[in-house]
């Protein structure tokens, strides 16, 4: 256990420090961003015209149908092949590994957190958005007091789990030299033979950051089940 | 990207769908032993149920596998690299399933249990005839999602030594410089594969569902 | 946090700090005599190391592949290969998951500590590898700036952050989980240069037709050869693996190999006592 923490002075702390840090960027941006790209998703799928609803749905699909390992793949050594001509000059899709990281995160959550929506919106019950329709609130305002509330509440534990796969997924980053947590930790491990060792932190700090994130969860579930009372 | 390469890939899938529909069918044993355990109230079989499902729903996959790889061998157990694939995906496919099981069995009615209760049916029979039809009925959504999601799991395995799509895809494009086309075709075979899983599941789904008005 | 997560919590780490610390169980059987009996030598290796091991085609490939092919002859047994990534290969040489690696690996002193090494194969000295028609880099230290990279966990690496180090101007040096990435990020112009040993990218250039490579080398004069268990179980399989190439190398098959793999035939020294690095 003492040498274990002698790992935490000098520069392997501040490597796994800094791996820790870019794992829980990666993570909150990823899941933050996906959430956004997930809400317009559904949003324009149910407002939309038809064309862009079976578009939205196909690419959907294709995500949630690949693993993300291969779409990491996809992004990082693709990306340099996919370009851009105009007009003489052309721009490619070079992504160092952390901004391929944070895309690649962006677009596999955005998929789930798209299919999350749209089932909240579906579940929400149809009397509510009449009810806000008659007592004269525009489709803003019923979409901003109504429905987001309400499916804030319904979606959240399915969020929670969501975010908690993503965390997990960051790991898969290390095989396109992301710098995150595993990363970090693997090089020091692989140096001083240790990776027995490496590979049992890693997966306790692992587990400490989902149980973290799943508590906080519940946390935010019980907290919002209160206003869930005042209109049932 | 020609048609050799193409091929290639579909071989390779061939080890995908044996290495995730074993790990599957491994995974279904263990999460019905683990959501028994954890269903059955006695404190000494319900925590270490719940710490695995913690644990293997808690932690990544890649280190999941890293861990069974070569930690096992300090405690004696040098399993090589085929049945350490299985184990990782079976033991964290498991953690989910038990999840899913478990949600299932609570979610029949009480009535309907009470009700067969009432008739004379026997626990067992109640056990065989009513609560594991209708939770499995419940689950079947479910568990399909969660093949779908070791199918595509099942892309890490090569950090232990097994060469499946995903690997092979990784192999191709770096020794053909094409990997724009390789891992599109690669994704398309998880897609085709996927999407017939999920086919499955709506077909069992409609069967389970038969004689069920 | 309530007191049943702290006892689960602590029994969690317990189990797992005991596991990690117990020491590895020891092998009573001598290793030469079990593989005799299975008929099978297993090998460890990476398949992103052109032109030792790679994959051509979908098939595991190389000079590594023809010179155990023939090694398992001596010995009278077949060759089982087992893939991993390269920073695996070394933790299942000591987890037992394979006999002996193919790899190669840079002999070092570091190494030498705790492993046995083969007969050297070939050179392992370092240069570096640029795009064709890079003019900006004429020799290793142009590189002074530029991104570059290596496979990580390799002597290649730490080398080329070395050079890098004592150059005016620092570019970034980055990991990559195989040399192949390497490569395909040279071939991205993600990066300007990749630093690996001679034979692998004098092949790389030549086979992809994408690449140069920069002469000359860097850092010190170095060999490759085949990681290998220290332990008393193994010194009986190194020294019939340790015979079974010298007879390779004396009666013209090693020739043939070098000429197939490199288009050359070179000489090795018998044995590396006393590294470089």
């Amino acid at each position: 256990m003492t040498s274990l923490l002698g790992y935490l002075g000098g520069e392997d702390g501040r490597n796994i420090l800094s791996g820790l840090v870019n794992t829980c960027v990666l993570w909150v941006v990823g899941t933050l961003l996906g959430t956004v790209l997930g809400f317009l998703t559904a949003v324009a799928r149910r407002y939309g015209p038809r064309p862009i609803d079976w578009l939205l749905k196909a690419c959907v699909e294709v995500i949630r149908g690949t693993p993300f390992l291969v779409q990491a793949y996809l992004l990082y050594f693709g990306g340099p092949y996919l370009c851009l001509e105009l007009g003489g000059a052309s721009a490619c899709l070079t992504l160092d590994p952390f901004e391929a990281g944070i895309l690649g995160l962006t677009i596999y959550a955005g998929a789930y957190f798209s299919e999350l929506f749209r089932a909240g919106f579906d579940a929400i019950p149809r009397g509510h958005i009449e009810a806000a329709t008659t007592v004269g609130l525009d489709r803003w305002q019923t979409l901003r007091r109504i429905i987001l509330p309400e499916m804030t509440m319904l979606v959240l534990p399915a969020m929670v789990n969501m975010s908690i796969l993503l965390l997990k997924e960051t790991a898969v980053l290390s095989i396109i030299s992301v710098k995150e947590l595993k990363f970090q930790v693997d090089i020091i491990g692989n140096r001083d033979y240790a990776f027995v060792e490496a590979f049992t932190i890693l997966a306790l700090v692992y587990w400490a950051l989902v149980e973290l994130c799943g508590r906080a969860g519940r946390y935010a579930e019980a907290r919002l089940s209160r206003y869930r009372f005042a209109h049932s | 990207m020609s048609w050799e390469l193409f091929w290639l890939l579909v071989e390779a899938s061939g080890l995908t769908i044996v290495y995730s529909a074993v790990s599957i069918f491994f995974g279904f044993l263990l999460a019905a032993a683990i959501c028994g355990a954890d269903l059955s109230g006695r404190a000494a079989v319900a925590r270490p149920a719940r710490l695995f499902v913690s644990f293997f729903r808690g932690t990544p996959l890649l280190i999941q596998l890293l861990l069974i790889y070569y930690l096992l061998p300090k405690i004696g157990l040098n399993v090589p690299s085929e049945v350490a694939a299985v184990i990782g995906l079976s033991f964290s496919t498991a953690s989910y399933q038990a999840e899913i099981l478990r949600g299932g069995f609570q979610s029949v009615p009480r009535g309907v249990v009470e009700a067969a209760d009432m008739c004379g049916l026997s626990a067992r029979a109640t056990f065989r005839r009513i609560r594991l039809p209708i939770a499995v009925r419940l689950t079947l959504p479910a568990l399909t999602s969660e093949a779908i999601m070791i199918l595509k799991s099942s892309s890490l395995i090569s950090v232990v030594g097994v060469v499946e799509l995903t690997t092979m895809a990784k192999d191709l494009a770096s020794s053909t410089y094409q990997p724009l086309p390789i891992f599109a075709s690669a994704g398309f075979i998880y897609l085709v594969i996927n999407l017939v899983v999920a086919g499955l599941g709506l077909w069992a789904e409609r069967s389970a569902r038969r004689g069920h008005a | 946090m309530n007191r049943r997560v702290l006892i689960n919590w602590s029994l969690a780490l317990g189990v797992s700090l005991g596991l990690s610390t117990l020491a590895p169980k020891v092998a009573s059987a001598d290793v030469l005599d079990a593989v005799k009996k299975a008929g099978v030598l297993k090998v460890g290796t990476e398949t992103e190391f052109a032109p030792f091991d790679f994959i051509d085609k979908g098939k595991h490939v190389g000079l590594n592949v023809d010179l155990f092919d023939e090694i398992g002859k001596e010995l009278g047994v077949k060759i089982e290969w087992i893939a991993l990534p390269w920073d695996g290969v070394l933790p299942g040489l000591e987890s037992g998951k394979f006999d002996i690696v193919a790899g190669p690996a840079t002999i070092t002193k570091k190494r030498l500590e705790r492993y046995k090494f083969s007969p050297p194969i070939a050179e392992a000295t370092v240069a570096i590898l640029k795009k064709k028609g890079d003019a900006s880099i004429t020799k290793p230290e142009d590189i002074a700036g530029k991104a570059t990279g290596a496979g990580k966990a390799t002597v290649q690496l730490s080398l080329l952050q070395d050079l890098v180090k004592k150059l005016p101007k620092q570019g970034e040096v980055k990991e990559y989980v195989g040399f192949n990435e390497a490569y395909a990020d040279l071939a991205a112009g993600r990066i300007a240069a990749v630093a690996n040993s001679l034979p692998n990218i004098a092949f790389v250039a030549q086979t992809s037709g994408a690449f140069e490579v920069v002469l000359p080398t860097f850092g010190p004069k170095t060999y490759f050869g085949f990681p290998e268990n220290a332990d008393a179980e193994h010194v009986k399989l190194n020294e019939a693996v340790a015979v079974a190439m010298g007879k390779i190398k004396a009666d013209g098959r090693m020739g043939k190999i070098q000429k197939k793999w490199f288009g050359v035939e070179f000489d090795t020294p018998a044995e590396v006592k006393e590294p470089s690095l």
